[in-house]
């Protein structure tokens, strides 16, 4: 495997089993494929960026990387190791952000920080330092004794990163990061995605908003009803021209048509 | 095994950190069991009070017999028409109207004739009346025995009844704690149970655990070992709340309430069968907490646990001579054990098969938590 690519993606599929009444309406069809054989590579130091619709198929693929659902058929390789054959291994190599994973309100930043990073197995002065570097980052360190059910949205969202990465892995998997945030905050986080890969971090990141997309990724797959029909550096793919129209054209391909 | 730890800690910190939820889960349930049993207590003995001395008229008192109705009913010396006595009888104001024949004493003494009969009016709607009803009742009764006297039974005056002291109070015990203490520790695990559990899973905060590289079981053994220390507390409180309200419950009933034929032994091997008891409980409601999409349903579906813990203490009410395979059936074994213990009737290896079945049944039970966490269909089940 070529050593710059950190995840390497193949055949990647998904089934869910349909409610019986929804069995009847898609004509005896007992699932519903969520992900269709998809297949990418991400290298390192970049952010890829995955792009589509409500409901094509993005998270679940996302959930596949982090392992917290189960592929099918096909497998996908972060950084040497099989999300198939190696969940547990996987788990302690990737920060995963979605907003499916929530912290308890009861509990302080401080305390969740201290307490996730215990999971990871992060030495006591690791820890500390880097909860500290964080916390400033974010302006945590002003609610670090605050309970999480007393922060704004954009707080706990901020807290949910730092969450996230307390053990520093090298690949992070962001879900629609600044999703219901407010633009000062939306922008702490996108600032946070530059500095990461800068650090030499390779993150994936799923959107369906493609200003961000234009913003930060470098190269981007996009996603329509499962499949994957669109792959390539953003430069590529766009070549000068808006992402939306681009994104335009090739929903119609697929769907034969926009409405 | 420090994730296991770590886990144990934050259970902890959740709950001990929780005023409220120390105070519903801890503090009140022996507190509510203490006000209401000893309140239950002061009523019953004010009933007993309020019975011990009926009144009566006496017609025609036969002298042989005078001491011992005395000493039973409070007789009142007023010359009162039939008519009048039994007025005031169904107005409560009079216990009892007892009416003998002119010359009982000489009607009883011939034989070969009509029987006397005695005439005891009386209100059974009022307490103090049917006792002194029953008392007199038993009284002619004896006496009427001694008349035809062909052999006595326990006449000598001796001590008989060879019961150890404290039985009395061990019998009343055995019936009651074994429910009482089954459902209490059920009731205690399943508030901090269902809201740990299904209550993460409700609010997305067990997929956060999830994405990190604990073993999915270390998380089940954390959860079981943090949830069963705090339903032990809850189940201890109501514990203290019963033991230290039983002598006022049972203070107008005449049982002596004696802890202290209780030994080490018999609080050791309680502790043993309730530890063991509570894993096994926490177990069977995390598993079912962990199956259900919300807390609300998990509540509906504990319906089925909360059945088979009563019938486990009905029946541990009922079998005085249970055989040992029953000492194999989960909870049903505990109860057992409780009884016996309370009775005084502790045998070592039913308690050690009963708490060595519970520990294994915990541990499978704990397995098969970790692995429905490992399960994508049933920890990301929407409803």
């Amino acid at each position: 495997m070529n050593d710059n690519v950190i995840l390497s993606v193949d055949g990647l599929s998904k089934t869910f089993r349909l409610p019986l009444k929804q069995q009847k309406l898609e004509g005896g069809n007992k699932v519903k494929l969520a992900v269709d054989n998809i297949s990418f590579t991400a290298n390192r130091g970049e952010i890829f960026g995955l792009l589509g619709p409500n409901g094509a198929g993005k998270t679940t693929t996302l959930r596949m990387l982090a392992t917290l659902i189960k592929p099918d058929s096909g497998d996908a390789v972060i950084d040497g190791v099989s999300v198939v054959r190696d969940p547990s291994g996987v788990r302690g190599r990737i920060g995963f952000l979605t907003s499916e994973l929530k912290l308890e309100d009861f509990f302080t930043p401080n305390y969740l920080f201290d307490f996730f990073s215990g999971l990871h197995g992060v030495p006591e002065d690791v820890r500390d330092s880097r909860k500290r570097a964080l916390f400033a980052r974010f302006g945590i360190d002003k609610f670090a004794e605050v309970k999480l059910g007393n922060l704004s949205t954009g707080m706990k969202q901020k807290v949910s990163i730092v969450v996230s990465v307390v053990h520093d892995p090298d690949f992070i998997i962001f879900d629609e990061p600044t999703n219901g945030l407010d633009v000062l905050t939306a922008k702490t986080v996108t600032d946070y995605l530059s500095e990461l890969r800068a650090e030499g971090k390779s993150i994936i990141l799923s959107t369906h908003i493609f200003s961000l997309a234009e913003k930060l990724c470098d190269r981007v797959g996009v996603i329509i009803d499962g499949r994957l029909v669109a792959l390539d550096s953003l430069a590529a793919l766009t070549k000068g021209r808006p992402l939306e129209d681009v994104f335009f054209e090739l929903y119609a391909e697929a769907k034969g048509g926009v409405s | 095994m420090n994730a296991v730890l770590a886990i144990i800690k934050k259970e902890f910190r959740r709950f001990f950190g929780d005023a409220r939820l120390l105070l519903t889960t801890i503090f009140m349930p022996g507190l509510i069991l203490y006000v209401v049993y000893s309140a239950l207590g002061l009523v019953f003995e004010n009933i007993v009070a309020e019975t011990s001395t009926p009144t009566a008229i006496v017609v025609n008192m036969p002298s042989v017999l005078e001491e011992d109705i005395k000493s039973v009913v409070e007789v009142r010396e007023e010359e009162l028409s039939p008519a009048e006595a039994k007025a005031m009888i169904a107005e409560g104001e009079l216990g009892l109207y007892i009416v003998f024949p002119e010359n009982f004493d000489d009607l009883t003494a011939a034989e070969g004739q009509n029987a006397p009969n005695v005439e005891i009016y009386y209100n059974s709607s009022s307490s103090a009346s049917s006792v002194g009803y029953s008392a007199v009742l038993a009284l002619l009764d004896r006496y009427e025995q001694s008349l035809a006297n062909v052999f006595n039974v326990n006449a000598g005056g001796g001590l008989y009844d060879l019961a150890p002291s404290g039985s009395a109070s061990g019998m009343v015990l055995s019936m009651v704690v074994p429910m009482v203490l089954i459902m209490l520790l059920l009731s205690g695990c399943v508030a901090v149970v269902l809201e740990s559990i299904a209550g993460e899973k409700e609010r997305g905060t067990i997929a956060t655990l999830l994405v990190t590289p604990v073993k999915r079981s270390y998380l089940a053994v954390g959860k079981i070992l943090s949830l069963s220390v705090i339903g032990i507390l809850s189940g201890l409180s109501s514990f203290l709340g019963l033991i230290f309200s039983l002598p006022n419950l049972l203070g107008g009933s005449g049982v002596e309430f004696d802890l202290s034929v209780y030994g080490p032994a018999d609080y050791i091997s309680l502790f043993a069968v309730v530890l063991s008891t509570v894993l096994v409980l926490v177990s069977l409601l995390a598993i079912i907490s962990a199956y259900a999409r919300s807390t609300k349903e998990a509540n509906g579906l504990i319906a089925p646990v909360m059945i088979l813990a009563v019938i486990c203490s009905v029946v541990s009410m009922t079998v005085s001579a249970p055989p040992l395979w029953l000492f194999f059936i989960p909870v049903l074994n505990s109860a057992l054990c409780i009884s016996a213990v309370m009775a005084g009737a502790l045998a070592v290896g039913p308690v050690i098969a009963a708490v060595c079945v519970n520990l294994v049944c915990a541990a499978l039970l704990a397995v098969a938590l970790g692995a429905m966490f490992n399960s994508e269909r049933i920890m990301f089940n929407k409803a």
